[in-house]
């Protein structure tokens, strides 16, 4: 076996039986054992190697899942101390689908809290850290399933994305993250955080294995009635952008003060590439990019304070002993909620308060519509967006932990594509001098996920920034 | 003493009847097990979402329209947030900003029409079942599909409330909405109440009473209100917004809770669900399910039939006999008598097959015919009933059995003569008897008659010739 291989590569090696199911899980499996006691990006691995029946271009690869993904018969905690003796009555559609496609579900990884947070520092099980600098943060909210897929634990992994939770992680950590366009996957079975903007998406080394991936996870479900009856193209054909003329947009807005100079630069070397691949680039404006976090909060936070009051002690979970009723729910609440869970339903508590609704939340809706209305008229001139994913790469580990305000900017350039409900691909494009992953932004229309697809590929088929493995102890 | 203006508004909650419950595919059944009709979804598992079932919002635009309400096109639901045990996801997924339907109204027995003010879909909680030092929670109940129905306050006393009750119950029974079972917990009703001098037109300070659990309930709790209310407002004393509860053992409420802790339930739009469009071909399919309300109804049966109130008040209970009465009519234009027969002979019928009306099976037109030739004289009473019963029995067609039977009834005059000459001479004794002025020998003499026709003959004009004959041989 070799980290190098991406994990359709590996696929057709079990199909053409040069290596077999077993092999693979056992390879990635005692890799993940050793590694993982520093890198903690897996609350659960599971032991067992039991392969599925079921075919498809992935078929026996292991993969790992965001621990806010329902896995029947599995422990589902969100990595909260409120869920963390939960175990699912029922498998998820996307945990459904993988099943039926033969893949192998390998484990369960951290988290922030509930998926709040960009830096997974918010998990009841400590931090994951960054595989490129273990001082530093994966990123978050899926900061285990991009560390994990980052070290080459596991050939790719599931996370969800609520404001930049897939993306911002895979930039912090080097690796693709797709988050698609709202409905394109089944939420059923997602532990919601804010209904109106979750989304599960890919986290792999290479566009090719989002698009495999896609093709499996995407679909029509009726168990979620927000899920797009929408017919779902083969991914895998778009691999490539030969014979198409595309034009990229440069939102202005995106490269303002607070943009780290190498990410900068950086980014300038991936349009200078596209201009060279004949792709042409034209300067856009999303006015309203400057009210997307405020809006962001407090719509995901309203919502998030709503799904989180199933949390209380009675059902399942934690259950904190009390006297009486009240006390049960503050007791449980308080001991099983960390504090960003708390502040975010403070902060979504009072939004929805009789006299604030109209103030934060109307207002906050008024200004997602004006942000969606930005990109479709950005949409009319060109076929994508090219942006920086985050603002800085990794930071330090506790470094923003009390400073929520410059967490919380961290999404500054992820957070406009979940309230506009379009796809986005985050991708490695280069290292800082200290040699940590640099990555940029693709952002594409609704159900348009294959031009990103085709622009993602174009890059990486010039660049080998994605196929660079951390050095690990 | 002064003189106090009653006003009342009420909030009903009816159970609509369908087979699965309104965000899961549960069943709805009744007095199964605790916790048997659950699922992930209702119980409020970390990860579900909801799914609409469409079942409920028919039925939900069916009560719209039979309510007169102005139906919105496009609906969402919301979320109304508060914790409670019952509540597995400590919010009810309810319509709030755009119910279904607004702007309706329910037309009482005496005329009087009571505004609706709106009707919206909600789903109900579980329930607790309180024990020694702890407490148990049953969520088959959760996720029933309910339909909050809530009246202008138009409602000027007790009586009238209860009067309400009835007829809304009436309505939502009849067009097949909810079966309205008080007892299985089906419909609910909660009371606002509020006094004010007579003349005044400012309300006065509401009172909202929960926990009443009949419809006699709901009148007594209102009654022992305005009592209470008047007494406070003649003592001078302010009434305070409370919310409180009727104990029916008591005979009286006591509060539950004051404005001040009213809940703040931060309504928002359910995210987890799209917007739900209504078709023209939805209002119109539940249209047809509506057709005639039953006050129009006791109405039209006055006027064009003439029926008795007690026949009446059978055909508004059963709309399917209604129908058939009025199918009926069509055929044989004599709606006392047809609905003496569908009401009398027929549904004797049905009972002496221990069935129902709706699997007897007989067509209106051949069922005309038993009462059309009863009436006319063709059938008796007596071969009527058998004709009746050989075409449920059979099927077939009245003429038919009529003739294979041998029923017609014997009414010429020739014919007749014939049996009453036989009769008088094969009787000489009985003939006798009569002229020495034995009233009975009449009725030996009529039996012999109606022997010999086996029972056929038409009594009335065999009696009269039978009559005449004696007279004309007197010696």
């Amino acid at each position: 076996m070799n980290i190098d291989k991406e994990a359709r590569q590996i696929a057709e090696n079990i199909y053409s039986k040069k290596t077999s199911k077993e092999e693979v899980f056992r390879f990635f499996h005692s890799r993940a054992k050793k590694v993982d006691s520093y890198l903690k990006s897996f609350v659960e691995m599971y032991d067992n190697f039991t392969p599925v029946n079921g075919d498809s271009s992935l078929g026996g690869l292991p993969i790992a899942i965001k621990d806010n993904i329902c896995i029947e018969g599995k422990r589902i905690t969100c990595a909260s101390k409120i869920l963390s003796t939960h175990v699912s009555a029922y498998d998820s559609e996307v945990v459904r689908r993988l099943k039926k496609a033969g893949l192998i579900i390998f484990g369960t990884t951290n988290m922030d809290e509930f998926a709040f947070g960009s830096s997974t520092e918010n998990s009841c099980y400590g931090p994951t850290r960054n595989p490129w600098d273990t001082s530093r943060v994966a990123g978050g909210s899926s900061g285990g399933s991009a560390a994990a897929v980052a070290a080459r634990l596991v050939p790719f992994a599931l996370g969800s994305d609520t404001g930049g939770s897939i993306r911002q992680p895979c930039a912090f950590c080097g690796v693709v993250g797709f988050k698609p366009t709202y409905g394109r996957v089944s939420r059923y079975g997602l532990v919601a955080f804010g209904s109106s903007l979750d989304q599960i998406g890919p986290i792999t080394t290479s566009i090719a294995d989002s698009a495999h991936l896609l093709n499996i996870i995407c679909g029509f479900d009726r168990r979620d009635s927000t899920s797009v009856k929408k017919d779902v193209p083969d991914f895998t054909k778009s691999l490539s952008s030969e014979g198409k003329k595309f034009t990229i947009g440069i939102p202005q807005e995106y490269f303002g003060a607070g943009l780290n100079e190498e990410i900068r630069a950086a980014i300038e070397k991936v349009i200078s590439l596209y201009k060279k691949n004949n792709i042409k680039i034209a300067e856009v404006s999303l006015p309203h990019t400057e009210y997307a976090v405020a809006a962001y909060y407090i719509i995901a936070s309203s919502e998030a304070s709503s799904n989180l009051q199933r949390f209380d002690g009675i059902k399942y979970g934690l259950r904190e002993p009390s006297r009486n009723l009240e006390e049960l729910y503050c007791r449980t609440r308080k001991i099983g909620f960390g504090d960003e869970v708390k502040r975010r339903i403070f902060l979504g508590t009072y939004s929805l308060s009789s006299g604030y609704y109209e103030a934060y939340y109307i207002k906050a809706l008024k200004a997602r519509r004006l942000i969606r209305n930005d990109f479709n008229e950005v949409f009319k001139s060109v076929d994508a967006i090219l942006t920086p994913t985050t603002p800085t790469p990794a930071f330090k580990i506790g470094e923003k932990k009390d400073d929520p305000l410059s967490m919380y900017l961290s999404d500054i350039y992820t957070i406009s594509v979940n309230l506009a409900g379009i796809p986005a691909v985050s991708l490695p494009c280069g290292f800082t001098k200290s040699n940590l992953p640099i990555s940029f932004q693709l952002i594409g229309k609704e159900f348009d996920e294959e031009t990103l697809l085709s622009l993602g590929s174009t890059y990486q088929s010039c660049t080998d920034f994605h196929k660079k493995v951390p050095p690990l102890r | 003493m002064n003189d106090f203006e009653t006003i009342i508004g009420l909030e009903v909650h009816a159970q609509l009847s369908t087979e699965s419950k309104i965000f899961c595919s549960c069943s709805t059944e009744f007095n199964s097990p605790p916790n048997t009709n659950i699922c992930p979804v209702c119980c409020g598992y970390p990860g579900v979402l909801p799914v609409f079932n469409q079942k409920v919002l028919e039925l939900a635009v069916r009560v719209s329209i039979a309510l007169g309400c102005r139906i919105n096109r496009t609906i969402y639901f919301e979320r109304k947030n508060y914790f409670y045990p019952d509540l597995p996801k400590n919010y009810q997924i309810s319509q709030y900003k755009m119910p279904l339907g607004q702007g309706g109204h329910l037309a009482l027995p005496e005329g009087r029409e009571i505004r609706i003010n709106r009707v919206h879909m909600e789903e109900d909680a579980g329930k607790l079942i309180h024990k020694e030092g702890y407490s148990l929670v049953d969520f088959n109940r959760t996720g029933m599909p309910l339909l909050e129905i809530v009246s202008e306050p138009d409602i000027k006393s007790p009586q009238e409330a209860f009067e309400y009750l009835n007829q809304l119950k009436l309505i939502l029974k009849y067009i097949g909405a909810s079966d309205c079972d008080m007892e299985k917990g089906s419909l609910r009703c909660d009371a606002n109440i509020s006094l004010r001098p007579a003349g005044q037109t400012e309300f006065g300070t509401k009172v909202e009473l929960k926990n009443m659990n009949t419809f006699r309930g709901v009148r007594a709790a209102l009654e022992y209100e305005v009592k209470r209310q008047t007494a406070a407002l003649n003592r001078g004393e302010a009434i305070i917004q409370e919310t409180r509860l009727w104990d029916s053992q008591k005979m009286a409420s006591a509060i539950m809770r004051t404005k001040e802790e009213a809940h703040d339930y931060r309504y928002f739009p359910e995210p987890d669900l799209v917007d739900f469009f209504i078709s023209d071909e939805c209002i119109d399919k539940e249209k047809s399910f509506v057709g005639e309300m039953p006050l129009e109804k006791q109405k039209r049966f006055r006027s064009d039939y003439g029926l008795t109130e007690k026949d009446i008040d059978v055909y508004l209970l059963n709309p399917r006999l209604a129908l058939f009465f009025e199918e009926v009519v069509r055929y044989y234009s004599n709606p006392r008598e047809v609905s003496n027969w569908v009401l009398g002979p027929l549904l004797e019928q049905v009972n002496a097959l221990k069935s129902n009306f709706e699997t007897v099976k007989i067509s209106a037109a051949n069922f005309s015919k038993v009462v059309k030739y009863f009436h006319e004289g063709k059938l008796n009473n007596l071969t009527a009933k058998k004709a009746l019963a050989l075409s449920i029995e059979t099927n077939e067609d009245i003429d038919e059995i009529i003739l294979s039977q041998n029923l017609a009834q014997v009414s010429s005059q020739e014919e007749l003569a014939v049996f009453v000459k036989e009769s008088i001479e094969q009787n000489p004794k009985a003939v006798t008897e009569y002229y020495q002025g034995k009233k009975e020998s009449l009725q030996f003499l009529m039996g012999q008659v109606m022997k010999k026709t086996r029972g056929k003959a038409n009594p009335k004009i065999a009696k009269e010739l039978l009559e005449e004959v004696l007279k004309n041989n007197r010696p």
